[in-house]
């Protein structure tokens, strides 16, 4: 298997044109697709989560202890009483003390995360309306003038230091980069060793080696495997060289954070090693449907066309992760390729939920058997295999459906 | 003399959605022996190359019995796979693959002894007279350059069969004669050769037995003289015809 590992793989690094496509047209295009969303969901903000966020407060002057009652009565927020506020801590931060008889707030929220925001738009107005009945008992008790009070004004702080906003950049900008570029690599070597193999009249030229066809085939989901990781590293690395430039001139901000972003956070060993297996894993699932897929067709046209329409459904399923509002979840653990994409963009954010990546682990896992075993013998069907040169497309797959009605 | 393949009953069909079941080879049965050449002569779509390839492992037959080198290919299909050298039009060079590249990863594809190995691709790239392109990629090589590779690449492991299907179609008259001397020495290395082809001329100048297919039956198998006494006729062409139009008769 190796020697016929290394012809495929020869064969595919050698090819020019694939590779000016591999790296080209992930570079042009996913950033561009990457900004535009994640733009579009900074504007929209309004993500409904059902999470539960920590409301950490202090309230400085007894005399506001009665604001406790109406922050308990705020769903999805859990309230703590703390005597200090520190900001590296999770959750909002709310402080009450007293400025003229009345309620002072100071609110620390993380300004890039939609969650925060949802949660304080419900907190302001509950501090609005014990700002307000505390005004009318003020007014009641001292016999003031309303004309006197000025509207309510809050003061929010966002506890977000630009470090942690470029990690969170990163963190879903990396995973999501790294999972496209291996599926653009992927796909374009399925369609070379399946399709391409049959256009050029080559697949036959190794079934006739001693080794079973089962072999022969893995051997190519192998080589896709091995191509996407390393054209989808190469291509990741163009990426991080010029791209960056990019995002340099254009977002000055990120600029500054780059420079002081902990990047061992992201380079290290282990978060390597985690990444090149879970994005193998990746490689090997989309090889076993594209390879399957583009072995119906005998040209290389008609293999692209095949495998368009999965092509569209798997990429776009890892975009999911630039939705902030997203958590980790056992659904999201069941989906193929965002699973991964996921578990990484938790692994960059040094956000470790173990019980997640397991699932990941055990799903992408339970995915890749399955395939494996309901598409292997898809294509050691004689027509899939020897591309009958003579049969079109439409035919092969009718007289597929015609046997297995038959059956 | 001793028999290197049996072929025994042949039978593979092909399901149609608009044909319906189409019968490619029907009830195929002949022997050949060691350092023959078997000459299958027939038109195109005759079912030449569907018993090439079920004789080459690459497809199962309905019924029948294949015995290659004292193997079947039903229960010993590796074992056949290591003793031919099969190729076809279907069976191109990998094309960013030189031809050097290429016959030395098939000699260790087909279990070709490591220690002899480079010697055994510079004694082919000798023999073949490839040196001058052995290391160009196979993609910038002529359509005569390329078939000669594809041979040197069959034979690389020195299997005791060969199945060559039209190795010769297409090629030019130098290029094609070369071919022709090149089968002939290997037939002089005691190699049992299948030889297909729709070339009258060339299955009559190199075959030592022809069998003559048509709509997947075997119509006759004899060497050319027996063939012409039978029929009467003198060029193979002639002969051909008179074998089809007989069978029509009888059927």
């Amino acid at each position: 298997m190796k020697t016929l590992i290394s012809i495929y793989l020869k064969d595919l690094l050698r090819n020019n044109m694939l590779g000016l496509l591999v790296v080209l047209v992930p570079i042009i295009f996913y950033p561009l697709m990457y900004w535009g969303i994640t733009q579009f969901i900074m504007i929209k903000k309004g993500v409904s989560e059902s999470r539960k966020i920590v409301l950490n407060y202090k309230i400085e002057s007894e005399e506001f202890s009665g604001i406790e009652d109406s922050l308990l009565s705020l769903s999805n927020i859990i309230p703590e009483n703390t005597d200090l506020i520190n900001p590296n801590k999770s959750g909002l931060f709310l402080t009450v003390s007293s400025q003229d008889h009345l309620p002072k707030y100071e609110v620390f929220i993380d300004s890039s995360n939609a969650i925060h925001k949802e949660i304080f738009s419900k907190l302001e107005n509950k501090l609005i309306a014990y700002y307000n009945s505390e005004t009318a008992k003020l007014i009641e008790k001292k016999n003031y003038s309303t004309e006197y009070f000025k509207v309510y004004n809050i003061t929010a702080r966002n506890i977000d230091g630009q470090n942690e906003i470029v990690t969170k950049v990163l963190s879903l900008i990396i995973p999501l980069i790294s999972v496209m570029s291996i599926l653009g690599s992927c796909v374009a070597a399925s369609v070379e060793l399946a399709s391409g193999h049959t256009e050029d009249k080559t697949s036959e030229t190794t079934l006739t080696i001693p080794l079973s066809r089962e072999k022969i085939i893995l051997s190519k989901f192998i080589t896709v495997t091995i191509y996407g990781i390393i054209a989808g590293l190469v291509n990741f690395s163009f990426f991080i060289v010029f791209i960056m430039q990019i995002f340099r001139s254009f977002f000055g901000k990120i600029e500054e954070g780059l420079l002081d972003f902990d990047w061992s956070m992201v380079l290290n060993f282990k978060t390597i090693l985690i990444s090149i297996i879970s994005l193998s894993l990746i490689a090997f699932f989309v090889s076993l449907i594209f390879i399957t897929a583009a072995g119906f067709a005998s040209k290389r046209k008609e293999g692209g066309v095949l495998v368009s329409p999965f092509m569209a459904i798997i990429t776009y399923l890892p975009f999911v992760i630039i939705i902030p509002a997203v958590e980790p979840n056992i659904l999201i653990a069941m989906t193929p390729v965002l699973n991964i994409a996921f578990s990484l963009k938790l692994i960059i954010a040094n956000d470790i939920n173990v019980l997640f990546i397991f699932e990941t682990i055990l799903f992408s896992l339970l995915w890749v058997l399955l395939l494996y075993k309901f598409l292997f013998p898809f294509l050691l069907e004689e027509e899939v295999l020897l591309g009958y040169s003579n049969t079109s497309l439409t035919k092969k797959i009718k007289m597929k459906m015609d046997r297995w009605k038959k059956k | 003399m001793e028999e290197k393949i049996i072929i025994k009953n042949l039978n593979k069909e092909f399901y149609d959605p608009q044909r319906g079941t189409v019968k490619a080879v029907d009830n195929l049965s002949f022997t050949a022996y060691k350092g023959e050449i078997f000459g299958l002569l027939g038109p195109n779509g005759a079912g030449k190359t569907t018993t090439l390839r079920m004789m080459a492992t690459l497809m199962k037959p309905n019924s029948g019995t294949i015995e290659i080198a004292g193997f079947d290919i039903e229960n010993n299909s590796q074992d056949v796979r290591r003793s031919i050298g099969y190729m076809s039009s279907n069976t191109a060079l990998y094309p960013r693959l030189s031809p050097r590249e290429i016959i030395t990863y098939f000699a260790e594809l087909n279990d070709y002894s490591k220690e002899n190995l480079t010697m055994r691709v510079e004694q082919i790239i000798k023999y073949f007279n490839i040196g001058d392109y052995a290391d160009t990629y196979s993609e910038k090589l002529s359509t005569g350059m390329k078939q000669i590779t594809s041979i040197a690449r069959t034979i690389v492991h020195n299997p005791p069969v060969l199945i060559l299907d039209e190795p010769s179609a297409g090629l030019d008259v130098i290029v094609a004669q070369k071919i022709h001397s090149y089968i002939l020495d290997l037939k002089n290395e005691g190699k049992t050769i299948i030889f297909s082809s729709h070339n009258m001329g060339e299955v009559e100048k190199i075959c030592d037995r022809i069998g003559i297919i048509n709509n997947g039956k075997l119509l006759t198998v004899g060497t050319i003289d027996e063939l012409r006494d039978i029929s009467g006729k003198y060029y193979m062409e002639e002969i051909f015809v008179y074998f089809v139009k007989e069978f029509e008769k009888e059927s």
